[in-house]
């Protein structure tokens, strides 16, 4: 099984795993998230707008949209990693506890723990003053999950799990290749076993067979440890590949979510659509997304739907009113007012 | 890697896929830079009020400086609040009229190291190879004499004249302007439209002038603020060595005047001070300007992953409001 | 050690002789082989005995060809030999021995606390960003950045004459004086210039230490450390400033080469015996040979540190020992 000739329904991703259950509570909750940044300018840019979903035990999200649509701050704000600029409303919730409430203050503790996070492009990721094996060690110390000797031993047991000799922990991060290095990462992320793992493009910058691997690599890893992950990307064949749920984001606001064979093979969104057509090959991967006009400035009111300027089926409706997620199918939502499936298809 | 932005400054005009000219002026880059960062705001005034007054020396000031006024180094009073030298002479009149001299040397000096800095730099940048080997040699020697003691022995085979004190001063000043240029040009010459315009057919010199420069001229306009501030002091501190030309007074000569003829164990300490502190108002303003723009080119600087404050919580907003 | 490291070493080796080697050469063009400077004629030293003018000309063979008089010249160095005084007929090397050794403890002292203070000063101005606390040491750093060298050891003699010897290296009314009581007037007499060059290194110190820690701030590692949950001091001190320090320690081994160049004005205004002083002296007396010898002296401790720094860099940052 290649990356190069599949397609959703096909891929193993899709299969629901045996260890989730039907109506079993979510590993972790987003409920309304909102993000502000303060702009020099002395306006607000609303980069997230009311963005909700759940995590289920293994299951794993794929985050998509154009750059811009607030996908990585809407991860980054799950573990608080914003500036003093910004500011949040809603919940982010690990076993039921909003981890958002008191700010930087409430969530540092729940950093790596609960939810721990793997970067694009780990060339810097990394210390490059520092050894490999001692900046995992370093998270496993601070968060007394393991001392010394115990710490180092585990940290070799992750390079392993991940793929790369024990004894690279005593390298440097300019001596590893990109992809040993998100493996790396990965494994510093695991190190204290978090309940949700999120991905900010890790497979970016790396060659196509080093994504391959990253890739089962991560889908085995949800298996066996139960973990929850969220994918955060723009290269649709490699959400397709990996997850089992998909939501689309467009000007801070999900427009559509839902497993992912329903969503590629019915998208109700024109965006969705857009965005799916505009990739008619999962293996052709050197076509460049691009749908005509641009994401709107987010630091202002907008009144109906933001995709409308861009939309091939908007309505004057659609200008006026916004549409709200509303279910269409089993799990599957959508934001748009075309309910017609003629319309559509 | 995606992390958040604060607030570019300059935003280059992007397109996908290929590189697109940032189409931003150097005016407008430094006048955004003045008008967002308080410290480059108070340094351009403060540069530009010292500058006006020198200018206006001979209509504002209260006195001649060649005209005794009071006792020898009198004390600061209604009439002298800076008080006199010790010729008797108004303190603040030669303050005013001392920094016409000082700038000019400044000024001048600053001209001649940012083009012979800013042409080596260019060349060595943009023609790589030899030429580059052979001036980085030559300059790494700049960097490693000895600039003081150098600049004395050259004024004093040449003999004490503002206009050789200039070049003296300019001439040594020039190798960090060269690498900084260089280093942005070398940066510059890959990228894409810079061969787009070769290639359909721009001269050297063409794509140089409209291409090259444009992209390096805010770095080159940060650092011709800071090498004034160097140029300034290098002239106080060759006046005070008695190698200026002793007949035009300059900050630099009074705060000489003040050491040879004693004002220190006089107890005169206006003579001292306040042309010192005129000098470091200069320098500071020159640095807070320069310094700013540098900070705003500065990609690293825009973002800060550690900080005190923090991020704010908010109610979520009311059904209906966007 | 690895292959690529003895190699690494051993280029900068060769480097450092090569910039030796042009330093040296372009050292005797300066001083002995510009047309129609006073220069050239190394025995002309003023009221030498017959036997003394033919003994140089003989060492220097200063009646043969330029080029031959360089191969002579390189000779005499290997030897120590680097002429007479035209002054006092002292041999030279003696001379700048002597000047050294009073320079190097006073300039070390002012760079060692310079050190401390700024990298301290630097670390606060960015600890807390955005603080009264932070403001306050940026602007001091800037101030102190700003104020010219010896306008600012004239105001330590302004302000502190009473208290603190200002002038000259020991008390030489001082008969006899026990091995304690020469110490406490040797050090009390360096308190004032030592402070004069560590203020006026502190600043520039301080804000290279801000510009490097602000810099490191926005780097990815620093979010991955923030993310793994650390706190601010741990991030701060164990990510940012850790890698911070890496250009800031060449910079200090760089500067540190600068030390035996004597800080001309500062060995001026407090009347330092020192190699700075020297310089100074012989530049008005136009005694070349001290000043070529000096030049030369100088030239190579810049670069024996510039050596010394490339070590340094290669010790701490792992990306470049690989």
């Amino acid at each position: 099984m290649s990356p190069h000739n599949a397609s959703p329904s096909e891929c193993p991703a899709t299969t629901v795993p045996a260890c989730l259950a039907e109506g079993e509570a979510p590993l972790v909750s987003v409920d309304g998230l909102h993000v502000w940044f303060a702009l020099p300018s002395g306006r607000e840019l609303h980069a997230v707008q009311g963005v909700s979903f759940d995590l289920e035990r293994g299951v794993r999200l794929g985050l998509v949209g154009e750059s811009g649509c607030g996908k990585t701050t809407t991860i980054l704000s799950m573990m608080g990693l914003l500036p003093p600029s910004a500011s949040v409303a809603g919940a982010v919730s690990p076993r039921a506890r909003n981890i958002l409430a008191r700010g930087e203050q409430s969530v540092r503790s729940h950093r790596w723990t609960d939810i721990a996070m793997v970067f694009q492009g780990a060339m810097n990721s990394l210390n490059p003053v520092k050894t490999v094996g001692s900046q995992v060690v370093e998270a496993m110390e601070y968060h007394n999950v393991a001392h010394g000797e115990a710490a180092r031993t585990r940290a070799g047991e992750l390079f392993e799990m991940l793929g790369i000799s024990a004894q690279s922990g005593a390298r440097f991060p300019h001596e590893f290749s990109g992809g040993m290095r998100q493996r790396a990462a990965i494994a510093m992320a695991l190190s204290c076993s978090p309940d949700v793992l999120l991905a900010d493009e890790p497979t970016t910058a790396l060659d196509v067979m080093v994504q391959a691997q990253i890739g089962e690599l991560l889908v085995g890893l949800t298996r066996e440890l139960g973990m929850a992950m969220v994918l955060v990307t723009h290269d649709l064949p490699l959400v397709a590949q990996l997850c089992e749920r998909v939501a689309v984001m467009y000007a801070g606001k999900i427009v559509e979510s839902g497993p992912m064979d329903a969503v590629f093979h019915r998208p109700r969104h024109p965006y969705t659509r857009m965005l799916f057509a505009a990739t008619p090959d999962l293996y052709d991967k050197e076509r460049v997304v691009s749908i005509p006009g641009a994401p709107p400035q987010l630091d202002r009111r907008i009144d109906g739907c933001a995709f409308a300027p861009r939309c091939d089926s908007a309505s004057d409706r659609c200008r006026v009113q916004h549409p709200r997620l509303l279910d269409i199918g089993p799990q599957h939502k959508a934001a748009c007012h075309a309910k017609d499936p003629g319309a559509c298809t | 890697m995606s992390s958040i932005i604060e607030s570019p400054e300059v935003q280059p005009v992007s397109d996908v896929g290929g590189e697109k000219e940032p189409s931003i002026g150097t005016f407008a880059i430094v006048w955004q830079v003045i008008r967002r960062r308080p410290s480059a705001a108070i340094g351009a005034a403060v540069l530009l009020l010292v500058i006006a007054i020198s200018l206006l020396a001979p209509v504002i000031a209260p006195y001649g400086i060649h005209q005794q006024v009071g006792p020898v180094y009198g004390p600061p009073s209604f009439k002298h609040p800076l008080g006199l030298d010790d010729g008797g002479i108004d303190m603040l009149s030669l303050i005013m009229w001392g920094g016409r001299v000082s700038l000019t040397v400044g000024l001048a000096a600053t001209v001649v190291a940012i083009f012979v800095g800013g042409t080596i730099g260019i060349l060595t940048g943009y023609l790589g190879g030899v030429t580059d080997t052979v001036l980085m040699r030559f300059t790494d020697y700049f960097i490693v004499i000895p600039v003081i003691p150098l600049m004395m022995v050259i004024a004093v085979l040449w003999g004490p004249s503002l206009s050789h004190i200039i070049l003296v001063i300019g001439l040594l000043q020039w190798t960090t302007t060269a690498r900084i240029v260089r280093a942005q040009v070398r940066s510059v010459r890959e990228r894409v439209y810079i061969r787009r315009a070769r290639a359909i057919g721009g001269g050297h010199l063409r794509v140089v002038l409209r291409h090259v420069l444009p992209q390096v001229a805010p770095l080159l306009v940060a650092n011709t603020v800071l090498t004034i501030a160097i140029a300034v002091f290098s002239e106080t501190a060759l006046a005070f060595l008695g190698l200026s030309d002793p007949s035009r007074t300059s900050w630099g000569t009074m705060i000489q005047h003040a050491f040879a003829r004693t004002a220190a164990s006089t107890g005169a300490w206006w003579a001292i001070v306040y042309p010192g502190v005129a000098v470091a108002i200069v320098i500071m303003a020159c640095y807070l300007l320069g310094q700013a723009i540098e900070d705003a080119m500065n990609p690293r600087l825009k973002v800060s992953h550690v900080s005190v404050r923090t991020f704010g919580v908010r109610l979520p907003p009311r059904e209906g409001d966007s | 050690m690895t292959a690529t490291s003895t190699s690494y070493i051993l280029k900068r080796i060769v480097f450092a002789l090569v910039t030796v080697f042009v330093a040296v050469t372009l050292n005797f063009v300066l001083f002995r082989a510009l047309p129609g400077s006073a220069v050239t004629d190394l025995s002309r030293v003023p009221n030498a005995s017959p036997q003394l003018v033919h003994a140089l000309k003989v060492q220097f063979g200063l009646d043969k060809s330029k080029t031959q008089q360089y191969f002579v010249y390189l000779k005499q160095l290997t030897h120590g030999n680097l002429g007479i005084s035209y002054t006092d007929q002292q041999p030279v090397n003696s001379l700048l021995f002597r000047a050294l050794k009073n320079s190097v403890p006073m300039a070390l002292l002012g760079a060692i606390v310079a050190i401390v203070i700024g990298t301290g000063s630097g670390i606060l101005a960015t600890w807390r960003r955005d603080t009264l606390l932070s403001y306050g040491t940026t602007f001091s750093a800037m101030v102190f950045y700003s104020l010219p060298t010896q306008w600012l050891g004239l105001m330590l003699i302004l302000l502190f004459g009473g208290l603190l010897p200002t002038s000259g290296m020991t008390n030489e009314f001082l008969l006899h004086p026990s091995g304690w009581q020469h110490a406490s007037d040797y050090l009390s007499h360096m308190i004032l210039p030592s402070l004069t060059y560590a203020l006026t290194l502190y600043g520039q110190y301080a804000l290279v230490v801000r510009s490097a820690m602000l810099e490191t701030m926005g780097e990815d590692y620093v979010l991955t450390a923030r993310a793994k949950g650390l706190p601010m001091r741990r991030i701060m001190l164990r990510h940012v400033f850790r890698n911070a320090m890496l250009p800031f320690a060449t910079l200090v081994a760089l500067s540190l080469g600068f030390i035996a160049g004597g800080a001309v004005l500062i060995e001026t205004v407090f009347s330092w015996p020192g190699i700075g002083r020297l310089i100074y002296q012989s530049v008005l007396s136009r005694d070349y040979p001290v000043l070529q010898g000096a030049f030369l002296v100088i030239t190579l401790s810049v670069i024996f540190f510039n050596f010394v720094a490339d070590l340094l860099y290669f010790k701490i940052d792992p990306r470049i020992s690989q």
